[in-house]
């Protein structure tokens, strides 16, 4: 690093675009979360998973390979819908894990010390805020959803051809959304306990118990009153539906898969007005 | 010519919650580009802080209209907030973030290039004085090292309004002045238009050019200090013993204006470019012998102190000659 001067020049040189500083925290966010050991030996963990899926997919378009196993193993090996909605719900866990140790720092110091005042203050809207806040996380936890799913997807449509694609497309659409939702949701989710609660362990408890207690509340309601709407109200129940209208299998119960949107759409909405109403410059006490 | 006024301000009015904190405030102050001050003074909960945050967007304007630099508060939030650096009055710090790295990702998110605001977080860091502490975590910074810091922010990008809310809070005798040289330097030699809010009258007097003064929600007094100063320095206070009979016309044909009040005492107005030199020959000339001499001065304390009502009150319990009355009429 230079010396420099010790002198003031006021900058009237060119300005970066908006997209440009919109970035700014995702970057600098990525690599503060990229330099933490745990977040990166959990990355590593969470990609055991879709290696596997790379041989199982190599595999069942070799099957003579295993022909030892007998003629069943064809049907075994199969790439279908819920083959990707395993991968789904694997690397939902980990995505979920992954937050959950990852995200403390992107709001809880902003919050701590006034920070939010200077971000604001600066050509930076508040929505423009919690989308840089929601790129990190989603900008990570995609290295371990519906990237790997595409490249898993990708390599099947490879080995087995252009025909396999036009019967599957909706396989590797199916895990581009639904990942992105599961991934969006508990992002949300995240950015809103941190918002709230400083302290660390406080607010991945209460990530985690958000979806437990939403789980069995949901349960409780639908046993007691002989219901299924109380469902509506589990984030995991509520997209694992849609996945599996994504994926095109059938749901086990009888609940609409629109209505499980609507449900994700509510959610989403209200995460977003609570954050916007935590996120504030200044706070007004009337 | 640019005239646009730094902050313009039509009936503005906010409210928050229940409460109408701004009620009504019409005022144009400074002019952009010409590195001027305008000191905004008011007691505790005059609205001053809630004016500064209503000009960076933060509350919403009930009623009225808000300018800064000819661009309104509300619709052209962002393009204000790119030209304007702010320091606000409470601790706004990363705690476990080093002076450059937080400086640097400030100067990024004011729109400067990656390596520039690296460069300028250096330069700026050493120029407030925390040149050998800016690898130091904020959170281990002493409270006059976070004003700095927090000034340091609020320059980086070579803002062409500086908005300061409160600069001097908690600092020490030393570092009081060395933050008003900064904030005098910024305006004069950098040609930054400041907005300095400050409960310190003191700090306002030596720094501003223009003062608005705020009282429950009202705009009470506006004033141009400047021309305030060269005002004042117009009237004289004299004391002389000996005959002072022929005095009056002596200095009528000066052009100056003199009253007698008895007992050797006089009030005397200077015409615009006269000295204070020609009333030393104009006495001695007459053989008179100078008790006292004075400018009349209109100290900022006095204007504030008028326009928030309290000198009023005690005026009345001490009522005052009706020329000095008259001396003051401007307010």
């Amino acid at each position: 690093m230079a010396v420099y001067r010790r002198g003031y020049d006021r900058y009237q040189g060119p300005i970066t675009g908006r997209l440009s500083r919109l970035l700014v925290l995702p970057k600098y966010s990525w690599r503060h979360v990229l330099q933490q050991r745990f977040v990166v030996s959990l990355l590593v963990l969470a990609m055991f998973y879709p290696l596997g899926c790379i041989g199982f997919v190599y595999l069942s378009n070799h099957v003579e390979l295993l022909s030892d196993f007998g003629s069943g193993i064809e049907d075994f090996l199969q790439i279908d819908g819920n083959f990707f909605l395993i991968f789904m719900n694997v690397q939902g866990v980990c995505a979920l894990v992954l937050t959950v140790v990852s995200g403390q720092k992107l709001i809880a110091p902003d919050l701590s010390n006034g920070a939010l005042q200077l971000y604001f203050s600066r050509p930076l809207s508040r929505a423009e805020y919690v989308l840089s806040r929601l790129l990190v996380l989603l900008g990570l936890l995609s290295l371990i959803t519906w990237i790997p799913g595409l490249l898993i997807f990708s390599l099947q449509w490879g080995m087995a051809g252009w025909k396999w694609f036009a019967q599957n497309w909706n396989l590797g659409l199916g895990v581009f959304i639904g990942s992105l939702l599961w991934i969006l949701l508990i992002s949300l989710i995240a950015l809103t306990c941190w918002a709230y609660i400083r302290r660390k362990i406080m607010a991945e408890l209460a990530i985690l118990w958000t979806f437990f207690a939403l789980n069995a509340v949901s349960e409780i309601v639908n046993n007691v009153l002989d219901v299924t709407w109380a469902s509506f109200f589990n984030p995991r129940q509520v997209v694992d539906q849609i996945w599996n209208g994504l994926l095109g299998i059938t749901p086990e119960s009888g609940r609409a898969v629109l209505g499980c949107w609507l449900a994700v759409l509510v959610m989403t909405a209200v995460l977003l007005a609570v954050l916007r109403r935590k996120l504030r410059p200044v706070e007004v006490i009337s | 010519m640019n005239t646009t006024p730094i902050i313009e301000l039509q009936d503005l009015r906010v409210r928050l919650g229940q409460q109408e904190i701004l009620q009504g405030i019409s005022c144009r102050l400074g002019v952009s580009g010409t590195g001027k001050a305008i000191g905004l003074l008011g007691p505790n909960g005059a609205g001053k802080s809630t004016l500064i945050l209503t000009l960076l967007g933060f509350h919403k304007i009930f009623d009225g209209n808000a300018r800064v630099l000819g661009l309104d508060c509300h619709s052209h939030s962002r393009d204000i907030k790119a030209r304007i650096g702010y320091m606000p009055e409470n601790e706004a710090f990363i705690a476990d973030m080093t002076a450059v790295h937080f400086l640097r990702i400030m100067g990024e998110l004011s729109g400067l290039p990656q390596r520039i605001a690296l460069e300028k977080a250096h330069e700026v860091l050493f120029h407030v004085g925390l040149g050998e502490a800016r690898y130091r975590t904020l959170g281990t910074y002493s409270l006059g090292m976070k004003q700095m810091a927090k000034l340091a922010q609020s320059i980086l990008h070579g803002p062409e309004v500086l908005i300061l809310d409160e600069p001097t809070n908690g600092l020490d005798p030393a570092a009081r002045l060395r933050m008003l040289k900064l904030i005098r330097e910024m305006k004069e030699e950098h040609n930054m238009n400041v907005v300095l809010c400050s409960h310190l009258l003191r700090d306002v007097e030596e720094v501003c050019d223009e003062v608005m003064i705020l009282n429950e929600g009202h705009l009470v007094h506006q004033a141009n200090l400047e021309e305030e100063r060269h005002t004042n320095r117009r009237f004289i206070e004299l004391e002389v013993t000996g005959d002072d009979g022929e005095l009056a016309e002596a200095l009528q044909k000066q052009g100056a204006e003199g009253v007698s009040e008895g007992n050797g005492r006089w009030r005397i107005v200077f015409p615009p470019g006269m000295e204070l030199d020609v009333l030393w020959r104009l006495v001695a000339r007459q053989n008179l012998a100078i008790h006292h001499l004075t400018h009349r001065r209109d100290s900022l304390e006095e204007i504030f102190l008028k326009a928030v009502g309290h000198l009023e009150r005690s005026e009345q319990s001490h009522p005052e000659p009706p020329e000095k009355e008259t001396a003051h009429g401007r307010l």
